[in-house]
């Protein structure tokens, strides 16, 4: 089943330049995609469309088969989003108070915002920071906590735009982590990057942007030969002639 | 790892964290107004019960010290026009400026008055989750019908959560600057400004990703706030501050009279 759809959609902001040009995309429920792109090639731009943050100016987006525009809410609540800078993210006073953030902008039942806190705070292995203040997070603890924000409103897809910006080795494994294991518990997954290294080992699909518009759409090992022409740089491993290994192995 | 600043909430279960927010921000407008006209003896007084305060809820001097620095040399400004411009007693004669005895006088206590009010708010800000403090400025708009009750309690109580974030970036650009020479430069306006510009530049940026960020988790002015419930203890803390303003206030009339 497909959960993601775009149809033709094309985005052109107030001063006149092109953001996403003519974009056409499926991706189905449960698959891992990354999307690379040098910067300005529109990563963040076409994803800011899938929840409604931005509007395409021409085509449409459905989220399981309802159009964006129709219902801004539930698209917001289906297709979570985790920004490149946690701490401008971040809203909470303590570590709880920024994951219920959320689900109270749901209208959630008392009870119920506090069981998604637990199981979201539980599921990032931050349940023991409850009541610690956000801004003394490491990096990756900031970045688990903006994911776990995401995950106490149900998403079935999770968007992380630039997941290993600031983030040094053990923070990068961190949040790698919590990618792979959001993947194996069904979630989709969509990551935008330049860097490719990091997560390549672990996708079904690589897209590569270029000027607003998708230039290759295939399998990782298809597409990534010929990545370096769009401003991406090949993984290390491929140009020593070696087999590209995940991060966690 | 950001540095600790005592303006920021601290979690805790102590007296003052456990206190309904609305009666809070009573006591801050009632002691603010009773150390308008406070003199030594009061002063003394309320200095007592603010540092007992403190000490209750185990906020680091050292740290409180450290961060109040800039408004230290402030108040060493107000002291200073305070000590040379009122009139009296000469105490110090240098090159026809006179330090007068009622000007130091008065410089002491308007400087002790405004510390002690900063201290009310540093006490304030740590023990109130931000949450709290939207639902009771909520509350209190929420008989004015022209005042959008929700968008200024939500533009308050973000104000507070990202005071860190604003000296974490104020540090930044500072440290930048320092590292490019701008010691060098003897001009504190030309310092201020280049500190100013960029640091009010990523303010600005950072607000525009919160409101994105916001945005994405489907905020609205329609949603949950946090319950606000009086119950007994806040009417006995009421009772006790309108008290230590009366004792204050008897105070300060026999301070006067003789």
């Amino acid at each position: 089943m497909n959960i993601l759809e775009i149809e033709n959609i094309s985005h052109r902001f107030s001063d006149g330049t092109l953001g996403i040009d003519r974009i056409n995309l499926t991706i189905r429920e449960g698959e891992f995609v990354v999307i690379a792109g040098r910067n300005g090639s529109g990563k963040t731009t076409f994803l800011r469309h899938l929840n409604g943050l931005l509007l395409p100016d021409t085509g449409i987006v459905r989220i399981a088969g309802v159009p964006v525009s129709e219902d801004i809410v539930r698209a917001r609540q289906i297709v979570g989003m985790v920004f490149q800078d946690s701490d401008s993210q971040i809203v909470g006073e303590t570590v709880y108070d920024d994951v219920v953030f959320g689900p109270e902008n749901l209208c959630l039942d008392k009870s119920e915002v506090k069981k998604r806190a637990s199981e979201a705070l539980k599921s990032v292995g931050l349940e023991d920071f409850a009541d610690q203040r956000p801004y003394l997070l490491s990096g990756g603890e900031k970045r688990r906590l903006a994911v776990a924000g995401v995950l106490a409103m149900k998403p079935r897809v999770v968007v992380f735009d630039e997941p290993f910006s600031n983030l040094d080795y053990s923070g990068t494994k961190q949040v790698l982590n919590q990618i792979v294991s959001l993947h194996n518990s069904g979630h989709t997954i969509l990551v935008a990057t330049h860097d490719l290294e990091k997560i390549i080992a672990l996708a079904d699909r690589l897209i590569i942007m270029e000027d607003g518009r998708v230039v290759m759409d295939g399998l990782p090992e298809d597409v990534i030969m010929k990545v370096e022409a769009f401003g991406v740089r090949e993984p290390c491993a491929l140009r020593l002639g070696m087999k590209i290994e995940s991060w966690l192995s | 790892m950001a540095e600790l600043t005592p303006f920021s909430y601290r979690p805790g279960v102590s007296v003052l964290h456990l206190q309904d927010v609305r009666f809070k921000l009573v006591f801050i407008v009632f002691i603010s107004i009773a150390s308008m006209k406070a003199c030594f003896m009061s002063l003394s007084v309320l200095s007592f019960a603010l540092f007992s305060a403190i000490l209750i809820i185990h906020l680091p001097f050292k740290s409180i010290l450290k961060e109040l620095r800039y408004f230290f040399v402030f108040l060493i400004f107000v002291f200073a026009a305070r000590a040379l411009c009122t009139s009296g007693t000469p105490l110090i004669e240098f090159m026809g400026i006179d330090v007068t005895l009622q000007g130091m006088y008065d410089g002491t206590l308007v400087c002790w008055r405004m510390l002690l009010v900063v201290l009310v708010g540093l006490l304030f800000v740590s023990t109130t989750r931000s949450s709290e403090t939207r639902a009771a400025i909520e509350w209190f708009l929420n008989p004015f019908p022209f005042i959008p009750g929700k968008r200024v309690a939500t533009m308050m109580s973000l104000i507070v959560r990202f005071i860190p974030v604003i000296f974490k970036q104020a540090k930044e650009t500072s440290d930048a600057q320092r590292a490019r020479g701008v010691e060098n430069r003897k001009n504190p306006v030309y310092r201020l400004m280049k500190l100013a510009v960029p640091l009010i530049r990523r303010t600005f940026e950072s607000a525009d990703k919160l409101a994105v960020a916001m945005e994405a988790r489907c905020y609205s002015e329609k949603r949950i706030n946090t319950k606000l419930y009086a119950n007994r203890s806040d009417w006995i803390a009421l009772f006790l501050v309108l008290c230590l303003c009366v004792l204050l206030s008897v105070i300060d009339m026999f301070e006067c009279l003789y």
